[in-house]
């Protein structure tokens, strides 16, 4: 979970107040709430359990689990006030995570 | 160098490089080159090869460091450009369209809608694949 570190880490106070980072991932609350209190970086971490959502959106990676269930793509979306895609990064290895840096300037370009 | 010494180095890059790699996934240049565990795993072969080229008398150290160090490699390679690898299909989101609309439960069981933010604040939305 390193990369939901890093952007927590790279946005200040200020800018923390100002933009609402939601964590979408299959995980049931439960898990969800252990992670949050061991980061304690505000986000909100929400279950997906049944991947609707990554459906929806199209960022379903198939039988990419470990065991050879449906997960989620990783992915970072920026949308700005009035609900609008601003910034995508899509992996395409799972291993690799946009650089905070780079989300960061994506939200001060809104 | 002796083919004593040429195995413990193939060995410490070789054992050393997923740990470092594991250490560091929080700086995003070390995170964001999988690649340099496969590296570091073809710099230990090559060097456990020469320490087989190099060995007089006791060889089964440097075969055993070659056997070892090539297994990583395959295998590290195998994973990094092959299992890790995620199928490009086409997704909904389009810049400057409006996001899908959606309402999950967050951590402590209120529901959560991108919608509720509409003209409050912007919002980043994190897929990620879940811990484990």
């Amino acid at each position: 979970m390193a990369e939901l570190q890093g952007l927590g880490a790279a946005l200040s106070e200020a800018e923390r107040a100002g933009v609402e980072i939601l964590a979408v991932s299959p995980d049931p609350n439960e898990r969800s709430q252990k992670l949050a209190d061991g980061l304690r970086l505000g986000y909100r971490f929400l279950s997906d359990r049944d991947l609707a959502v990554a459906r929806r959106y199209g960022l379903v990676h198939p039988r990419g689990g470990p065991s050879g269930e449906d997960v989620p793509r990783p992915a970072t979306v920026v949308v700005d006030r009035d609900g609008v895609v601003r910034w995508v990064s899509i992996s395409s290895n799972f291993q690799v995570r946009p650089d905070p840096t780079e989300v960061l300037r994506a939200v001060r370009a809104l | 160098m002796t083919s004593t010494w040429l195995v413990i180095l193939s060995l410490a890059i070789a054992l050393g490089a997923p740990v470092a790699y594991a250490l560091l996934l929080r700086v995003p240049v070390v995170r964001n080159h999988p690649e340099g565990y496969v590296v570091a795993f073809a710099v230990a072969a090559a060097l456990a090869g020469f320490a087989v080229a190099r060995a007089r008398t006791r060889r089964w150290p440097a075969w055993t460091a070659l056997a070892l160090t090539s297994l990583l490699l395959i295998g590290g390679a195998w994973f990094n450009f092959v299992g890790a690898q995620v199928p490009r299909t086409p997704t909904a989101l389009r810049v400057g369209e409006r996001a899908p609309d959606f309402t999950l439960t967050d951590a402590a069981g209120r529901p959560a809608s991108l919608a509720d933010y509409r003209g409050q604040k912007p919002v980043v939305l994190i897929f990620y694949r879940g811990y484990w």
